[in-house]
């Protein structure tokens, strides 16, 4: 039996729940932040079934722009948690609840 | 076959998500991101995708992952301490709605249209770059736009401050600088106070351009 279109996006969907609920439940920011790769990397598994089962390349072209996207974010992401770390010493977003530094 | 391999990879992401989630240690839900990135890499591969499934070992478990794991050893990040629970009434109601949930994505996922992948080219390299500079030109150059935006912001978040803050100012005469004014993230352990007697000594010492301290 051949994997199923349905199947990818059960994964997908799976994969995202996942990444949504330690975003929620997680209170270190480091790990808040790779929860949100999860997220993002849930939505790319779609874009590359829906390509991949109907014939189209731009489903793997936003994937490829998705994925320029997470690294800004992790370059830019990961240095506001250094100048929080700076500040704060500690990586708890509880006590970066005020954005003033 | 293929349902084989797809169950196993399927199974390897899923795992190493609810490992990422559940592991105390940020070093430790890293390693299992990893995983879920290079099983999700065999994924596309099966879905014949061979080059995002390349950029997809390159770039985020080499690249984006060198970076999250440097930064959690430079800040050498401790465990997190396991918390109350505060909102246990609310534990039957979630199970309840993600029941609802999962039910209703299983309908949805019944009554997808279920094509049949025919063997293509589409994700080989030379049509998705085909694609990439002619037709999705803007989408391209709108992304190295971000990218250098994104090199702009981190060299701004990781300068240096200068010893002085915002609201620091030179004025003309003597120059007794309050601890207040002083910016404290940049200010070494043992300040003395120092006196002066021009504007311009004052900027020599503290290593500013006076010409640069007149604010609007």
């Amino acid at each position: 039996m051949e994997p199923q279109l349905s199947w990818y996006l059960a994964l997908s969907a799976v994969l995202f729940t996942i990444g949504v609920t330690g975003v929620i439940i997680k209170r270190n920011v480091i790990a808040m932040f790779m929860c949100i790769e999860l997220m993002l990397n849930a939505v790319n598994l779609t874009f590359v079934a829906f390509a991949s089962f109907f014939q189209d390349v731009i489903g793997q072209l936003f994937v490829f722009i998705v994925m320029t996207v997470a690294a800004a974010e992790a370059a830019v992401g990961l240095g506001i948690i250094i100048a929080i770390f700076r500040n704060r010493e500690s990586l708890d977003v509880d006590e970066a609840s005020i954005l003033k530094l | 076959m293929l349902a084989l391999l797809f169950i196993l990879f399927a199974g390897m992401a899923i795992g190493c998500a609810l490992a990422v989630v559940a592991q105390r240690n940020p070093l430790y839900s890293a390693i299992s991101l990893i995983g879920v990135f290079v099983s999700l890499a065999c994924l596309y591969v099966m879905l014949a995708a061979p080059f995002i499934a390349a950029v997809q070992v390159i770039v985020y478990a080499g690249a984006i992952m060198v970076l999250v794991v440097f930064v959690i050893m430079l800040l050498n990040v401790e465990q997190e301490e396991r918390r109350r629970n505060r909102l246990k009434f609310l534990v039957p109601a979630a199970v309840v709605l993600a029941a609802v949930l999962i039910a209703e994505v299983a309908f949805m996922l019944q009554s997808v249209a279920n094509p049949t992948p025919a063997v293509s080219n589409i994700g080989l390299t030379g049509s998705i770059g085909a694609q990439l500079f002619t037709r999705y030109l803007l989408p391209f150059e709108i992304t190295s736009i971000l990218l250098l935006m994104a090199i702009v912001g981190a060299m701004t978040l990781a300068r240096r401050g200068g010893l002085l803050s915002s609201e620091a100012r030179l004025v003309p005469g003597a120059q007794q600088l309050p601890l207040s004014m002083v910016d404290p993230r940049a200010t070494p352990d043992d300040l003395t106070l120092v006196e002066t007697d021009s504007s311009e000594e004052a900027a020599r010492l503290l290593g500013v351009d006076p010409r640069n301290t007149e604010r609007d």
